[in-house]
């Protein structure tokens, strides 16, 4: 498993042209017009849209008429190799798995576990000394923006029990 | 000095705050949500309220402040409508809750919240530049029937109380003028100052720095009778000393922003009943008083049936001049 | 001379033991709120205010500002050693604050930021003390088709010079303009781009992006080439802090020139964001070894720095003088100036010239006392790079989430801000630049509504942009910025020459 930079190139080439169409489709919603009080609120969304999709076209292009002139190994230039890509997977899924864990059980129980698990799987600690640092950033986080900020942060099913709102 | 009157006022909050009328009181931190953004109106009466309540000790639990200000405040209304019957969910906002969801398409309707009390009302005065012509609001109106659609009258935002006023005196005497929407009131003032709008009718606090300047002048105020004495501002002449817009020949008797207090719909009865009485001692409060003065705002305590008749009167009105305007998404 | 001994009498006033320690409470918390993305000056400031109610009002605003001075050096600190700009403002330090702290010179980095922070304030309070009464008449000429062409300049100048591929720094600008445009346009009271979801509807935050495309995108960037800072700085050494203060005065015409910058920025209506990467942009252009600019320069440090703090200065006349705050920390002020009963506008400096001038001065003092206790705080976050990567990057992650969920506490936002991550991570690797992205962020919007004030103002004719010298000459300016580079580029081309910026790509 590897990424090419020519798929990279190609993906978000689509990616921003995507987000592009969507502006387009979202501003003749509104109406693009200049109507006689100056432009309608789709007009500039239309238009950067328009622009958007043209650049991503180039962009397309650009990388396909460079793979095609570069042959060989240059062509192939790689994104991504195999280590960096179960390196960077990895990161990511724990990370994904730590927002779902956030929106399901709050911020606390999130950042605890996430911490803690990361301290003991890849920092290779023993996992008691990891949970105590995954709760102490948790209280730590508890204690600046609660306590001392007054600024309330996502909770789950948990803290209520804990007469903690 | 200033602080010994504040420590006095504190004590007499304390003895009123003895909850012998409460079946229900806050059992965790109450949310006072906002319905804008920080050091907006909104934000400004919610932290007074906040103040009054926490240092009168009219409320046992802390009080935190969320400003949800996004999508003209909607975000706020939405908030409100997802913890529906969450009696810690406390929403502030003017008439924007009634109002928005008839021009915007929004996944929330009035009917999402309850309406507890109304602490103020906000005036709206037509403003011009201090060495403007226009002596009296009939001459500026006469001047946009000369020349129609060119005489710039700014105000803050679109399809929002601002341009709803300006609807309305059009509807009203048939003048026709070249609405331009700002951010703020802060913003439309300056314009004002800088004569690069010929009016607008910002409310008395974002124009009194400028017209203590002498650089915009007061033509009428919206409201049934004159707004209450106050020291001078300007050459002598203070808040009292603004005609009606009626006195002047300008057939709108009232046109004001309430400043209001809301909870989820579902709310229990005891919940309501209990802000109701805490926000009936913060409305008594010396601090209240001052907080009226300093932004220049009239104070009306509205509560139950008579705030009820009062939103749905104003929410008709509007409506009214949304419709005419093409504006209802309706 | 007569504001020179008004500015004396402030001083009186600014210079009490009380308001020494006010300065330094408020210059502490600062750095904290300042330091934590998300929770930044805003939110700070609107939490201390109802603590002010007690406190006359020119204790409570010397409590404030001190605040907001402390929180905007607070907000460089992350820029540099992370990649996670705390502030806004502060996001044009990562370009070249970040490479230099990772190739092992955090302590430079730092020192540079925070003295040319320290040196812009006080370009912008001598300016604050000398033309209050100009500046704030000066400000009154600015109307819709002005304020559009201050924003439209610092756009030219910060684009105009951009070594990445054109094409792609037009994807990044278009991206960050319909980024900008979601949500309710207060001006034209319209919802755009929300396909329906309520969650967009206020908006996506400019700062979710910002913590998604840099602090995350950055955070993927390290663990792609293994679990560890890159460079971590060894040790910190005082010699280092002077080292670096001595060489400062080798960059005195970029400090002046982004001092300017700042200070024009700070008056009209553009603001610190928008002077700090116009400074930077203009820095690049102006430095022979421009191309470099993006791997560690000083330059590149002190150019947004000081801009960033003298704009940040001198938009308090602004608030003071005519009442419009120029951002969100000053709008939160302003509240508390209405609840303490001041009314800001030009009298408020002929009503009560304790407050003003005892702010003034006291802008000084705590800047001062800012500078000293940040630098104070250098060796403790450069502590923090010697953490295991295991430990401190998840925390840096979380963090990253709570900043973005505090924004608006929305969950939405954490999604967000994931998406964000990784896009900012596929766009930095395939070349796209962020920066144009940013700033259309910060300031598209904000353009799009004087663009169509004036149109409405106008009937629709664009003759509005050269209708007066004012507005015609900045838009002159700002075409001129735009332009010149790419014929001055073409030049050296058609020369034989290879420019110089694709000598280092």
């Amino acid at each position: 498993m590897t990424v090419r930079r020519f798929h990279a190139e190609v993906a978000t080439a689509i990616g921003t042209g995507a987000l592009g169409a969507a502006a387009v489709i979202g501003a003749l919603e509104l109406g693009h017009g200049w109507s006689e009080s100056g432009p309608e609120s789709g007009y500039f969304p239309f238009y950067v849209g328009v622009i958007l999709i043209l650049a991503s076209l180039w962009n397309l292009g650009a990388a396909i008429v460079a793979r095609q002139t570069a042959q060989g190994d240059d062509g192939a230039e790689l994104f991504l190799d195999r280590e960096r890509l179960l390196r960077l997977g990895r990161f990511i899924g724990t990370m994904l798995a730590f927002v779902i864990l956030t929106v399901v059980m709050g911020i606390y129980v999130g950042a605890a576990s996430y911490v803690a698990w990361n301290a003991w799987r890849s920092g290779g600690y023993r996992a008691w000394v990891a949970l105590a640092i995954g709760c102490g950033f948790s209280v730590a986080l508890y204690l600046v923006f609660e306590v001392a900020f007054l600024v309330p942060l996502l909770k789950g099913p948990i803290e209520p029990l804990l007469g903690i709102y | 000095m200033m602080k010994k009157a504040i420590g006095a006022s504190v004590a007499s909050l304390m003895l009123l705050s003895v909850p012998a009328w409460a079946e229900w009181s806050p059992e965790r931190p109450v949310e006072f949500v906002v319905a804008s953004g920080a050091g907006g109106g909104t934000d400004n009466f919610a932290r007074t309220i906040q103040s009054v309540l926490t240092r009168g000790k009219l409320v046992d639990q802390p009080i935190v402040v969320l400003n949800k200000g996004g999508g003209s405040g909607a975000e706020a209304f939405l908030y409100g409508k997802q913890n529906k019957a969450d009696p810690n969910k406390v929403i502030f906002a003017t008439n924007n809750v009634y109002l928005l969801p008839h021009v915007a398409k929004l996944a929330y309707t009035a009917k999402d919240l309850q309406p507890v009390a109304a602490l103020a009302m906000d005036e709206f005065i037509v403003w011009v530049k201090a060495d403007a012509p226009y002596k009296t609001v009939t001459d500026l109106i006469d001047a946009a029937k000369a020349d129609p659609g060119k005489i710039p009258f700014g105000g803050s935002q679109s399809k929002d109380t601002d341009e709803t006023l300006v609807a309305l005196i059009e509807d009203t005497t048939g003048a026709d003028f070249k609405y331009v929407p700002f951010n703020g009131g802060g913003e439309v003032g300056v314009q004002l100052a800088g004569g690069h709008i010929a009016a607008n009718v910002n409310n008395p606090n974002e124009n009194a720095g400028q017209w203590q300047a002498g650089a915009v002048r007061p033509l009428c105020v919206f409201a049934p009778q004159r707004m209450a004495k106050s020291a001078a501002i300007h050459d002598g002449m203070g808040w009292h000393d603004i005609p009606t817009c009626k006195e002047q020949g300008l057939n709108i008797e009232s046109y004001q922003m309430p400043r209001t207090v809301w909870l989820p719909a579902d709310t229990p009865p005891e919940a309501v009943a209990f802000y109701q009485q805490a926000l009936k001692s913060v409305f008594e409060s010396p601090e209240w008083q001052e907080y009226l003065t300093k932004t220049s705002q009239s104070g009306t305590l509205l509560t139950g049936d008579a705030l009820q008749a009062f939103i749905d009167g104003s929410e008709a009105k509007t409506v009214a001049v949304f419709k005419a305007q093409g504006w209802s998404t309706e | 001379m007569e504001n020179f001994d008004l500015l004396m009498h402030g001083f009186g006033i600014a210079i009490t033991p009380f308001h020494l320690m006010l300065m330094v409470v408020g210059v502490l918390l600062g750095l904290v709120v300042g330091v934590l993305p998300g929770l930044g000056a805003p939110n700070g400031v609107s939490l201390l205010i109802p603590l002010t109610f007690t406190l006359d009002p020119t204790s409570a605003i010397i409590l404030l500002s001190s605040m907001y001075w402390g929180a905007l050096f607070g907000g460089s600190t992350t820029s540099i050693l992370f990649n996670i700009p705390g502030e806004p403002s502060s996001v044009a330090t990562t370009f070249d604050g970040y490479p230099m702290a990772r190739s092992g010179q955090s302590t430079r980095a730092l020192t540079l930021a925070f003295m040319s922070a320290g040196i812009g304030a006080l370009i912008g309070v001598v300016v604050i003390t000398l033309l209050a009464g100009w500046a704030s008449r000066f400000a009154l000429r600015f109307g819709a088709p002005e304020y559009f062409a201050v924003y439209f300049l610092a756009f030219a100048a910060f684009i105009g010079m951009g070594s990445a591929s054109p094409v792609k720094t037009v994807v990044s600008l278009a991206t960050g303009l319909l980024l900008a445009s979601v949500g309710m346009d207060n001006v034209t009271g319209e919802v755009r781009l929300t396909f329906g979801f309520s969650d967009l509807l206020g908006g996506i935050s400019f700062l979710v992006v910002v913590i998604g495309l840099f602090g995350i995108g950055e955070l993927l960037a390290t663990v792609q080439e293994g679990l560890r800072f890159r460079g971590v700085s060894s040790r910190i050494d005082l010699r280092d802090m002077l080292r670096t203060i001595a060489e400062l005065p080798r960059y005195w015409a970029t400090t002046l020139r982004s001092g300017l910058i700042g200070i024009w920025m700070g008056i009209t209506p553009g603001g610190p964001t928008a002077a700090s990467f116009m400074s930077y942009g203009i820095a690049r252009q102006a430095s022979r070894k421009g191309a470099a600019f993006g791997s560690g320069r000083p330059e590149g440090i002190i150019a947004p720095e000081t801009a960033d703090h003298s704009a940040g200065t001198c938009a308090m006349l602004p608030m003071l003088a005519l009442g419009v705050p120029s951002s969100a920390t000053a709008a939160v002020m302003m509240g508390g100036l209405m609840i303490w009963g001041l009314t800001p506008g030009p009298m408020l400096f002929a009503t009560k010239p304790d407050f003003v001038w005892g702010l003034i001065a006291s802008m000084y003092v705590s800047n001062i006392v800012g500078v000293i206790l940040v630098l104070l705080t250098v060796p403790l976050f450069a502590a923090l790079l010697r953490v295991p990567f295991s430990i401190i990057g998840p925390m840096i992650v979380a963090i990253c989430f709570v900043g973005a969920y505090t924004v608006s506490s929305a969950t939405f936002d954490l999604w967000l801000v994931l998406v964000f991550g990784l896009v900012g991570y596929v766009l930095s690797r395939l070349e796209y630049p962020l920066a144009p992205l940013v700033l259309a962020m910060v300031l598209g919007h904000k353009a799009e509504n004087a663009f169509y004030q004036s149109m409405v103002l106008s009937d629709g004719s664009l003759g509005i942009f050269f209708a007066n010298p004012l507005v015609s000459s900045i838009m002159v300016i700002a075409l001129a910025l735009l332009i010149v580079p790419k014929l001055l580029h073409i030049g050296a081309r058609l020369r034989g020459r290879r420019p110089a910026s694709q000598e280092i790509r």
